[in-house]
């Protein structure tokens, strides 16, 4: 059983790595971080997916997730601190800025229209009346993530 | 929004103002970069939510 400090620190250099890259780290990076083994992170890697502190990918065992991070391209993108961010979805690209502290600027598409939309993050009057859809009640939040 | 949610069999779920979600994220993501956070308690999760207005079967936190 790995330690549970040793698990939120691993947690901690995850979401350090993607503030300061935007990209997730492989669990050899994270692991390098705190002085740890490869093999030590993909653990602490597996225990922060069972918690839902990250989520990984089932196949490869890496990051897909460190919300509101994401590890792959999506068509959410966020400019901050000189550096671009994928979100998971349009409230995670509000979510990178309040998570960074820092002013941003937020690309997506309106989901029903595709018509692109770039927003000052923190938003800057009403928005134009915008609205983000959240299409699933938290009850159902991790069941799918990448649908939710 | 109907439309898309019809296509995809799925019903519609909550209609937040940008600036809603500006304050959920502030709350909810604010702390995320700490290493003192350790996740979130349900009780917690019912608070932000709370705070923020959000109620109804939606938001509910079982």
């Amino acid at each position: 059983m790995i330690d549970d400090d040793l698990v939120w620190a691993v947690r901690a250099a995850v979401y350090a790595h993607f503030a300061e890259t935007g990209h997730a780290p492989s669990a050899a990076m994270a692991g390098a971080r705190l002085g740890l083994s490869e093999a030590e992170a993909v653990a602490a890697f597996v225990e922060l997916h069972r918690r839902h502190a990250l989520f990984l990918d089932e196949a490869t065992g890496a990051i897909r997730m460190a919300h509101p991070f994401s590890a792959i391209p999506t068509d959410f993108v966020v400019h901050a601190n000189g550096r671009q961010y994928w979100a998971n979805c349009a409230w995670d690209a509000f979510g990178i800025p309040a998570a960074l502290g820092a002013a941003a600027r937020a690309e997506m598409a309106y989901a029903d229209t595709g018509e692109r939309v770039r927003l000052h993050v923190p938003p800057e009057g009403a928005a134009d009346g915008a609205r983000v859809h959240f299409l699933l009640p938290f009850t159902r939040w991790y069941d799918d993530l990448v649908f939710t | 929004m109907a439309a898309w949610c019809h296509e995809r069999g799925a019903a519609q779920g909550a209609k937040l103002t940008v600036a809603q979600v500006w304050a959920l994220s502030q709350a909810w993501y604010g702390n995320r970069l700490s290493p003192d956070y350790h996740g979130r308690t349900r009780e917690q999760v019912r608070a932000i939510f709370e705070g923020l207005g959000l109620r109804g079967a939606f938001w509910e936190v079982g």
